[in-house]
C-alpha cells in the first residue's frame, strides 16, 4: 500500500511536469526577425490619389427578417457616364441569383459550387420587384425592369448578370437616377452570404450595376463559381433595420442608431468605396480599439475572445506595416467579422472597411498562425482590390495573388522563419508553403488568366494565389528586395481608387526593376515560364605543369615531370543547364577539397553555362542558387552535386528516434 | 543488515541494467529495420546530395522539407507501409527480449542457454496475452467512438468548445483505460515468466492482482507510462533548442545522445514496473494461496 502511495506520489509529479514540458515544447518559437529585416522594404514615396471619381453611388434602404431569412430593400443607384460612349444600356450584377437553383453556372460547377466546395443546403435568390429612371428626361414612372433580359447572356439557367435596355442613350458625362425595389431571399450561408441559424452574412446582396469601362462596355459576367467581383467606386448610404438584440457590422461608419418598436434602425456611410456587405447576429460580442487612427471592431462569437485578440494583435502589427508600404488607409473604419462554428463559409473574405477572419476556437492553440494569416490576408485585399480595385474576374492574379505576395511578406516579417506553423520545434514559412503549391501545379495553366477559366478551384489556389506569391518572392530574391517592394508600393499608390490591369502592373515593375525582370515576371505569369537548373556531374583532372625542352631569351631550360601525387594544379569543370523558358540570373558555389569556396555568377542565358576552374584543389561540391533565391526552381534536389556521395545522418538519427518511440508504444 | 542489503540492491540493480539493456539494444535493433526504407526513400531523392547534406532539412522555415515531402509524396506512401509493415512484425520480435528481461529479473542468476529456451517457450503465450490486450484496446476505441456518435446529438446545441472536447475526452479516457489494460497485461506476462503459467491461467491471476491490489496496479504501470512519456517531452523541448541546420557533427552527437536518454529513461522506468509487476503477481498468488 505504501509503494502505492508512492507510486501515486510520483505519477502525479510526472503528469505536473509533462504538462510543463508539453506546454514549453507547444510554445518553443524561432528567433523573430531582426528590426532590420523589418524596416529594410519601408521606402517613402509621393502621396496617392486622396479620393476615387465616383460613378455609381448606391443608397439603400433594406429590412432584415430575422426568422424567414429575407430582406426588403429599396435602392436608389446615383450613376455617372464617365466613358467615351453614349450609353444605351445598364447590366446589372444579380449575384445572389447564383443559389437560386442547381442549374446556375455558379452552383452546376463540376467541382463543388465555389471556393468552399458546398453546395447550397437552402437556396437563396434576389427578386427586383421594380426598377425605375428617376430624373430629367426619365420621369414617367414606368417600371423598366420587365424590359431586361431575362437571364444571362448566353445561358438560359443563369439570372446572375442581365441587361436592360435604357429608353434612351445616356450620353457621355451624364448622370442618371435608378431606383429599384428588391427582396433577397438568403441560402442558408454557402460561399460567404446567407444565414445560420440567427447569424446573418449578406455580401452581394442588392442589385449592383457592373463597372463600366472608359471605352463605354460594362465590364459584366455572370457569377462563376471561382470567380470574384469587380465594380465601380461611389458612395454608399445604406440604412439597415433589424430585430433590436442583433448587433451589426458593415461598410463605412455607423453614423445614426435608433431604436424603435423591437427593432433597431442603423445607418451607414462609406465613400469611395465599390461594395458595401454588413452582418447582423444576435450573438455577437465586440472588442474595438484604436490603430493607427483606425477604429478597429472585432465582431466575434462567444467564447472566441482569444482569436479576436490575436486578430486585433494582427492588425495591430499589419494595418502600420501595410499603411508605410502600400500608402495610408483612407477610412476611418475598419470592421473584423468572426463568423461562427456552422458559418464557416462566411469566413476569409474582403469587403470595403470589412473584412471577415474565421476558425474555431481552439485556433490559437499550438503553433499554427492561422488567425493571423487569414486576419492579414483579407487586410491586405484593403489594398489589393479595395483601394486598387483591378478586374478580380478577369485578372484575379492582380487581387489574390499580390495580395498573397503582401500577406507572406507581413507575415514574415512579423514571425520570421515560423509564419505558418512555428512549435515542436518546426518552423514553416509562408514562402515555403506557397513553394510547395506553387511547384505543384505550377506549369498546368498561365496564371495571369480569368478566374472562370482555370481548371478547378485547386489549380486557381496553386496559381493565382501561391505562385504568384512564388512569381513576386523570386523577382524580389533576385533584382532585390527593397526595389521589389518599392515597384509595389509605387503601383499600389499610383492605381489607388482606380482599376488597373496586368499591363499596368508589369509597366511598373519594368520602370521600377528594369526590363530583364518585367520579362521573367510577364512569362512567368502570362505564358507558363518555368525554370529548373540543374547540375550533373562535376570534372576534375590533374593538371601537371609542362615538361620538355624550352628555349627563351635568358637561356634553354628543361622541365622534368610531376612525379607522381605530386601537389600540383587541377583543372575543374561543372556544367550548370538550365530547363525551362525563364531566363534568371544564378550563382553558383564550387566547394574545394581544402575547405575554401568560390563563388560564380551566371546571367541564365542559354541552355548550358560551363563553370571552369583551375586552382590547387579539386572540386568536391557545387551548389547552384546557394541561398534559394529562385523559389521559381521547378526542382530544388537536383541544384547540387557532390563528389562525395550523400549523407543524412540528421535524417538517420531523427528515423530511429521516431520507429524506437513508435515501437515501445504500440508493442503489444 | 546492511551487509545482506547491499547485495541484494547490487543483484538487483544489475538485473535491472541488464534488463533494460537488452531492451534498448533489441528495440534499437528493430527499429534500424523499420527506419531503413523511409531513410533510403529520402536518400533517393538526391536531396542529402547537397554539400551541406540533411542539414538543409532542419533549416528554419522548412523550404527544403516541404520540398523533399512534395517530391517524395509518390512513393513515401508505398514505401510508409512497407515500414509499417516491418514495424508490426518488430512489434512481435520484441517480445522475444520483453520475455527474455522478465526472466532476468526473475531470476538473474539462470544460465544463457536456459535463459533463451524459457524465452523461446513462452513467446507463444506472450503472443497470445498480447492479442487479447490488444483486442481489449481496440473495443476500448470502439467503445469510445460509438460513445462519441451517441452523444453527438445530444451536444449539438452545446458550447462549441465541449463539442470539440467530448470525443478528445472520450478517446484521452480509452487511452488510459487502455495503457491501464497493458498494465494487467505486464502482471499476465509476469505470471507465465513466474510460474511458467498458461495464458488463461495468466490472465486470471492478472485479474485477481487488479482485483486485490488496484491501486498499486495501477499507480505502477501509470508511473511507467507517464515518466516515459515526460522523457519524451523533455526530450522533445531539449530539441527545440538544438538548430541541427548548422554544419557541426557534435549538434548531430548531442541530438542523437538526447534521443537515446529519452528512449533508456523511458525504458528504465518501464523495467521498474515490470520487476513490480512481477513482485504483485507473486503477493497476490501468496494471498490466494493463503501465505
Amino acid at each position: 500500500m505504501r509503494r502505492a502511495g508512492r507510486d501515486l506520489l510520483i505519477g502525479a509529479l510526472f503528469t505536473a511536469l509533462s504538462g510543463f514540458a508539453l506546454r514549453a515544447l507547444v510554445t518553443a518559437r524561432s528567433a523573430p526577425p531582426s528590426p532590420s529585416q523589418q524596416s529594410a522594404s519601408m521606402a517613402s514615396f509621393s502621396a496617392p490619389s486622396a479620393a476615387a471619381e465616383s460613378v455609381a453611388s448606391y443608397d439603400i434602404d433594406a429590412k432584415l427578417d430575422a426568422v424567414t431569412h429575407r430582406v426588403s430593400g429599396h435602392e436608389t443607384i446615383r450613376f455617372v457616364n464617365r466613358s467615351v460612349a453614349p450609353l444605351r444600356e445598364l447590366w446589372f450584377h444579380l449575384y445572389l441569383n447564383a443559389f437560386k437553383n442547381d442549374k446556375t453556372l455558379f452552383l452546376r460547377s463540376p467541382f463543388g459550387a465555389g471556393r468552399s466546395g458546398d453546395k447550397a443546403h437552402e437556396y437563396g435568390y434576389v427578386d427586383v420587384k421594380k426598377l425605375t429612371l428617376v430624373g430629367e428626361g426619365a420621369a414617367d414612372g414606368r417600371d423598366l425592369w420587365p424590359n431586361r433580359d431575362l437571364h444571362s447572356p448566353a445561358d438560359p439557367e443563369d439570372e446572375t448578370d442581365v441587361r436592360l435596355p435604357l429608353p434612351s442613350p445616356l450620353a457621355p458625362g451624364a448622370t442618371l437616377a435608378v431606383e429599384l425595389t428588391f427582396e433577397d431571399q438568403l441560402p442558408e450561408i454557402v460561399e460567404r452570404t446567407g444565414y445560420s441559424g440567427s447569424f446573418h452574412f449578406l455580401g452581394q446582396w442588392f442589385p449592383k450595376l457592373a463597372r463600366l469601362e472608359p471605352d463605354g462596355t460594362f465590364a459584366h459576367f455572370s457569377f462563376h463559381a471561382l470567380s470574384e467581383f469587380y465594380a465601380d467606386f461611389g458612395t454608399y448610404d445604406v440604412s439597415l433595420d433589424v430585430p433590436d438584440a442583433y448587433r451589426v457590422g458593415a461598410t463605412g461608419k455607423l453614423i445614426r442608431e435608433s431604436h424603435a418598436a423591437g427593432r433597431n434602425q442603423l445607418r451607414f456611410h462609406a465613400e469611395n468605396v465599390h461594395d458595401f456587405a454588413w452582418t447582423a447576429w444576435d450573438k455577437f460580442e465586440i472588442k474595438s480599439e484604436r490603430i493607427a487612427g483606425v477604429q478597429v471592431s472585432v465582431l466575434y462569437p462567444p467564447h472566441q475572445e482569444r482569436n479576436a485578440l490575436a486578430e486585433l494583435d494582427s492588425v495591430r502589427f499589419a494595418l502600420p506595416h501595410f499603411n508605410a508600404l502600400y500608402g495610408t488607409y483612407p477610412y476611418d473604419t475598419l470592421t473584423l467579422v468572426h463568423p461562427p462554428s456552422g458559418a464557416d463559409n462566411a469566413g476569409g473574405m474582403e469587403y470595403p472597411t470589412l473584412i471577415t477572419t474565421g476558425g474555431p476556437w481552439y485556433a490559437t492553440f499550438g503553433g499554427g498562425h492561422f488567425i493571423d494569416i487569414v486576419t492579414i490576408h483579407e487586410l491586405g485585399h484593403q489594398w489589393f482590390y479595395g483601394l486598387v480595385a483591378s478586374n478580380e474576374h478577369a485578372s484575379p492574379f492582380l487581387d489574390e495573388g499580390l495580395n498573397s505576395y503582401a500577406e507572406a511578406e507581413a507575415m514574415e516579417a512579423h514571425y520570421g522563419a515560423g509564419a505558418v506553423f512555428d512549435g515542436f520545434g518546426l518552423s514553416v514559412s509562408s514562402t515555403a508553403l506557397n513553394r510547395a503549391a506553387s511547384a505543384a501545379r505550377g506549369a498546368d495553366e498561365p496564371v495571369a488568366q480569368g478566374a472562370a477559366d482555370f481548371a478547378s478551384f485547386r489549380n486557381l489556389g496553386a496559381l493565382v494565389y501561391s505562385r504568384t506569391a512564388i512569381v513576386m518572392a523570386t523577382i524580389g530574391r533576385v533584382y532585390g528586395q527593397a526595389r521589389l517592394a518599392h515597384a509595389v508600393g509605387t503601383y499600389t499608390r499610383r492605381f489607388r481608387f482606380r482599376h488597373p490591369g496586368p499591363n499596368d502592373f508589369v509597366a511598373v515593375i519594368q520602370e521600377e526593376l528594369g526590363a530583364e525582370a518585367a520579362t521573367a515576371l510577364s512569362s512567368a505569369l502570362f505564358a507558363r515560364g518555368t525554370v529548373d537548373y540543374l547540375v550533373r556531374e562535376i570534372a576534375n583532372a590533374p593538371e601537371p605543369s609542362a615538361a620538355g625542352v624550352f628555349d627563351s631569351p635568358s637561356g634553354r631550360q628543361q622541365k622534368k615531370p610531376d612525379p607522381p601525387h605530386a601537389p600540383g594544379q587541377y583543372a575543374g569543370r561543372v556544367v550548370v543547364y538550365r530547363h525551362g523558358t525563364l531566363e534568371l540570373p544564378v550563382d553558383i558555389e564550387l566547394t574545394f577539397e581544402d575547405g575554401s569556396r568560390q563563388r560564380r555568377h551566371w546571367d541564365g542565358h542559354g541552355f548550358t553555362h560551363n563553370v571552369d576552374y583551375a586552382g590547387p584543389s579539386q572540386i568536391i561540391a557545387v551548389n547552384v542558387d546557394p541561398e534559394q533565391r529562385i523559389l521559381l526552381d521547378d526542382d530544388l534536389t537536383n541544384n547540387w552535386h557532390s563528389v562525395n556521395g550523400s549523407a543524412a545522418p540528421r535524417a538517420f538519427e531523427r528515423g530511429l528516434y521516431a520507429a524506437q518511440l513508435v515501437l515501445g508504444e504500440l508493442g503489444p | 543488515m546492511t551487509a545482506r542489503i547491499l547485495p541484494d540492491r547490487l543483484t538487483r540493480l544489475t538485473a535491472s541494467s541488464a534488463a533494460s539493456m537488452l531492451l534498448w539494444l533489441s528495440r534499437t535493433v528493430l527499429a534500424l529495420l523499420v527506419a531503413y526504407p523511409l531513410l533510403s526513400a529520402i536518400d533517393a531523392t538526391g536531396i542529402t546530395g547537397s554539400p551541406e547534406h540533411d542539414a538543409l532539412l532542419f533549416r528554419p522555415g522548412s523550404l527544403l522539407l516541404l520540398e523533399l515531402a512534395r517530391l517524395g509524396l509518390p512513393w513515401f506512401g508505398a514505401i510508409f507501409k512497407i515500414s509499417l509493415l516491418l514495424g508490426a512484425l518488430s512489434a512481435l520480435c520484441e517480445l522475444l527480449p520483453l520475455a527474455g528481461a522478465l526472466d532476468v529479473l526473475h531470476d538473474s542468476e539462470r544460465p544463457l542457454a536456459e535463459r533463451a529456451a524459457r524465452t523461446l517457450r513462452h513467446f507463444p503465450r506472450f503472443l497470445a496475452l498480447g492479442a487479447i490486450t490488444w483486442a481489449a484496446q481496440a473495443a476500448l476505441l470502439l467503445a469510445a467512438s460509438l460513445l462519441d456518435t451517441a452523444l453527438k446529438a445530444a451536444l449539438q446545441h452545446a458550447d462549441e468548445r465541449l463539442l470539440t472536447l467530448a470525443p478528445v475526452a472520450w478517446f484521452g479516457l480509452a487511452l488510459l483505460a487502455g495503457s491501464w489494460l497493458s498494465g494487467v497485461l505486464d502482471v499476465a506476462r509476469a505470471a507465465v515468466v513466474r510460474r511458467n503459467a498458461n495464458a488463461r491461467d495468466a490472465v486470471l491471476e492478472a485479474l485477481a492482482t487488479l482485483r486485490e491490489q488496484p491501486l498499486a496496479l495501477l499507480c505502477g504501470s501509470y508511473v511507467s507510462t507517464i515518466a516515459g512519456l515526460f522523457g519524451y517531452l523533455v526530450a522533445a523541448w531539449l530539441m527545440t533548442r538544438l538548430d541541427l541546420s548548422a554544419q557541426m557533427p557534435t549538434r548531430i552527437a548531442l541530438a542523437f545522445a538526447v534521443h537515446q536518454c529519452a528512449i533508456v529513461f523511458g525504458i528504465a522506468w518501464r523495467v521498474r514496473w515490470l520487476r513490480r509487476a512481477l513482485e504483485l503477481g507473486a503477493r497476490d498468488s501468496r494471498l490466494s494461496s493463503g501465505c
